[in-house]
């Protein structure tokens, strides 16, 4: 049946991933930082808002373990605080991009008389380059936790639209979706029980690469100024900030563009290896 | 892919671009100084721009009828050797020099004068700033080297105002016969140095004017200019800027980075030059009509919540002073007995004068009064984030709760004209306290400029009184009792007060910067090569 047959590609693909170190790797990676990110508050003792000007730009001292920024908080600090508030906009901006592309995408494979809407729709969101997208809709919302959120989701929509039709349309083409619907099956059950239940393996494995994407325009949308007000921390913003003194104090960018760099690096390896665990082909 | 390929190439290139230039050195042309900046302007038309990047190469191109001397205080001739105003203050007639030509040759008349005026002050015209020649009524020339220019209504600024570069001559039959392409493909000045080539966002190109002989004694040469070309070169990227400077490929420029200055300073063969007057202040002003800010003394215990000094030192690392007056102590007509005190920096006084008022502090760390917390909205320009934050900081320190929203310079002019906001910050430059009281304060100019809704007709009055004035004295009495009362009322919170600094490189004599429009470079008659 459907649910054996997902069942034994899943095992077979977990079994793939643990052999994987890079999985291990990269997942222990971001683990690590969604919890220190979480932990913040208990995982530092000093204020992330608190200014102190006349300590600005200092370098990384024993009390300042990665220095201070320009206006003389603990750039550690900021950093922890800056990482909660990337990856809650990477993640919450995913998942609303993954739940509207998924369900655009399972309809229009799904009511044909909608595809070519839809997607003609889709082709037009994705003729524009992301960031360009990205920041159009940023500075058209204006700022804010909930506009950028948006922003992020929208950008990252169209790829998984256009993935979960192509995944929904082999679906769509078994015997069983024929058999449902002549037995009388209601549209919901089929659509989520048979559709969803089996076309979302390469959904999965492109929303995950999708987040680094998604972290990565977060971030950019905050180095061009397009982010949160302050003093909220954010990684791209402050990549931005220390960006004027890179000659005098470059410990501020470099310290913020590493760990964008190396978040979003660790989403692109577990999104590879996903793909190249469920990849029927490489068996 | 590609694209983010070639830009790290591009990148590269720059880099190892940098380099070489920094090895080699660049050679520069005998008799050529290479001013560096970091924009340029979209055409060089002194009544049709108010950009700075535009004011500092009319400035070498052409004249005005009178011009400033170095501390802004005096009028001095130029184009016009004297004038008169009649007693009634509205009829002012000049006298031109009768030894000035244009750099085509032409003999310069009070025609081109009456010219130059009508096509700025053309009501449907894309001219801009037409406001600072006052209510015209007419402008005549009786002969060839006498303008008369009559008024509606006396204004006591006018000749201060007419130093400006909008009111530089031009050549109306130019001007006339080149349309759009005025001040873009030539411009044919009176001017120390002639317009030679311009390639947008590279670099212009100015030749020295032969036979220049009528610039202001009291300013320093009074021609020909000492050196033969002038290269105004843009160089956006202010880290690049700082290279080419070092390296010599370029020898001034008024546009570095705050953090670079201390480098330059320890280093024997570069100076760092100030004028002797030139005005900008930087402040927060306060709306008055806003639930909280309509209290004077919660805008004075925000006022002793900030700290400018460690904003002008750490922030602008100690390149401007902190300011504790709305303009210049001393800028023409600035009070000396003006009461300073409510701008200090104290957060012991913010305290006090909060509990005075009835405020108890929250257990949120924040003031607050019947159960509303001391929280206030702030709008200022994204490229001044660094500023906002340090305000917000210090607030929070104080126990104020700030809000900032930070716009960039294409949307904020529209929301600094809502009525939602407490705070807002700016810098403006002034040639003198009645330029900077007639900007902000009057009535007329709710909601903007004066953002702070002060509808006051004790200021009105003493205003018209001001500009009304027709003599020295009584303008001074009138706009120094005005600067007093508003400072008195505490309307802003006054940050900072910035002056052009000019680094020069081994080449360049030093000379005294001109403090005019921020134009440091001024009419570059005193530029010359060691």
């Amino acid at each position: 049946m459907t649910d054996a047959t997902y069942t034994g590609s899943g095992s077979r693909t977990w079994r793939r991933l643990r052999r994987n170190p890079m999985v291990t790797i990269a997942l222990g990676v971001l683990i690590l930082i969604a919890l220190a990110a979480i932990f913040a508050p208990w995982l530092t003792s000093f204020d992330p808002y608190e200014t102190a000007l006349r300590q600005r730009l200092k370098p990384p001292s024993a009390e300042h373990l990665l220095g201070t920024d320009s206006q003389g908080r603990d750039l550690l600090t900021r950093l922890l605080y800056g990482a909660r508030t990337t990856l809650l906009i990477g993640c919450a901006g995913t998942a609303f991009g993954a739940l509207l592309g998924g369900a655009i995408g399972l309809c229009a494979a799904f009511y044909r008389r909608l595809d070519g809407v839809f997607m003609r729709v889709i082709d037009v969101f994705l003729s524009f380059p992301s960031i360009l997208f990205g920041l159009s809709l940023a500075a058209i919302l204006g700022p804010g936790l909930d506009s950028l959120i948006i922003a992020v989701g929208l950008s990252v929509m169209p790829g998984i639209a256009r993935i979960s039709r192509g995944a929904a349309l082999s679906v769509m083409a078994q015997d069983y979706m024929d058999s449902g619907r002549s037995i009388g099956l209601p549209d919901r059950s089929l659509l989520g029980r048979y559709l969803l239940a089996n076309a979302y393996p390469p959904i999965l494995t492109y929303t995950t690469l999708a987040f680094g994407d998604a972290v990565l325009l977060a971030a950019t949308l905050g180095f061009l100024g397009l982010g949160l007000q302050p003093p909220t921390a954010e990684l791209g913003s402050i990549a931005a900030e220390g960006r004027s003194f890179l000659f005098i104090a470059p410990h501020v960018s470099t310290a913020a563009s590493i760990l964008i760099f190396v978040i979003v690096l660790s989403f692109n390896l577990l999104g590879d290896a996903l793909r190249d665990a469920g990849d029927r082909r490489a068996s | 892919m590609s694209l983010s390929r070639t830009s790290s190439l591009a990148r590269l290139a720059g880099g190892v671009a940098l380099a070489a230039i920094t090895a080699a050195g660049a050679a520069q042309a005998e008799g050529t100084v290479t001013i560096g900046r970091t924009s340029d302007a979209d055409r060089y038309d002194p009544q049709r721009s108010s950009a700075l990047a535009a004011a500092e190469v009319l400035y070498m191109m052409g004249d005005t009828l009178v011009t400033l001397s170095h501390d802004l205080k005096t009028v001095e001739p130029a184009l016009a050797e004297s004038w008169e105003l009649s007693d009634d203050g509205l009829t002012y007639t000049f006298h031109l020099r009768k030894d000035v030509t244009y750099c085509d040759g032409k003999a310069f008349t009070a025609k081109d004068v009456v010219g130059s005026m009508e096509r700025w002050l053309t009501p449907e015209g894309p001219y801009v700033s037409a406001w600072k020649a006052g209510t015209v009524d007419s402008i005549t020339a009786p002969d060839d080297y006498t303008v008369v220019y009559k008024l509606k209504s006396p204004s006591s600024g006018l000749l201060y105002q007419m130093a400006q570069f909008n009111f530089i001559i031009i050549d109306p039959e130019q001007a006339a016969s080149l349309g759009d392409d005025f001040g873009v493909k030539a411009f044919n000045g009176t001017g120390a140095y002639c317009f030679d080539s311009w390639t947008p966002n590279d670099s212009l190109v100015l030749k020295k004017h032969e036979g220049y002989a009528w610039g202001t004694a009291a300013l320093g040469n009074t021609g020909p200019a000492k050196v033969d070309e002038v290269v105004w070169k843009i160089i956006p990227e202010e880290a690049t800027l700082v290279a080419s400077l070092q390296a010599g490929e370029i020898d001034g420029t008024y546009a570095l980075p705050a953090w670079a200055f201390a480098q330059f300073e320890a280093d024997p063969g570069f100076k760092l030059i100030q004028p002797v007057a030139s005005f900008r202040t930087h402040y927060v002003g306060m709306k008055v009509t806003r639930p909280f800010m309509q209290d004077i003394k919660v805008r004075e215990a925000v006022s002793h919540a900030i700290d400018q000094g460690a904003i002008a030192d750490a922030i602008f690392f100690g390149t401007v002073k902190p300011a504790e007056a709305y303009y210049s102590e001393d800028a023409l007509d600035f009070d000396p007995s003006t009461d300073l005190a409510p701008f200090a920096y104290d957060p012991d006084k913010t305290k006090a004068l909060l509990e005075e008022e009835g405020f108890t502090m929250g257990s949120d760390g924040f003031w607050q009064k019947d159960g509303e917390k001391l929280a206030l909205t702030y709008y200022g320009f994204n490229t001044s984030r660094e500023q906002a934050e340090a305000i917000q900081g210090d607030l929070r320190k104080a126990g104020i709760d700030l809000n900032v929203e930070l716009y960039d310079s294409t949307a904020i002019w529209a929301k600094l004209r809502e009525q939602t906001y407490d705070l807002y910050q700016m810098d403006y430059p002034y040639l003198n306290a009645g330029d900077a009281l007639n900007l902000y304060f009057s009535s007329d100019s709710i909601p903007s400029p004066n953002r702070m809704m002060w509808d006051d007709a004790e200021t009105d009055k003493l205003l018209a009184e001001g500009n009304s004035a027709v003599n020295d004295e009584a303008r001074a009495k009138a706009f120094m009792a005005l600067g007093k009362h508003l400072h008195e009322s505490i309307l802003w919170k006054p940050l900072l007060l910035e002056k052009p600094t000019v680094a020069i490189g081994p080449r360049l004599k030093e000379f005294q910067p001109a403090g005019i429009s921020g134009a440091a470079f001024g009419t570059g008659l005193n530029l010359e090569l060691n």
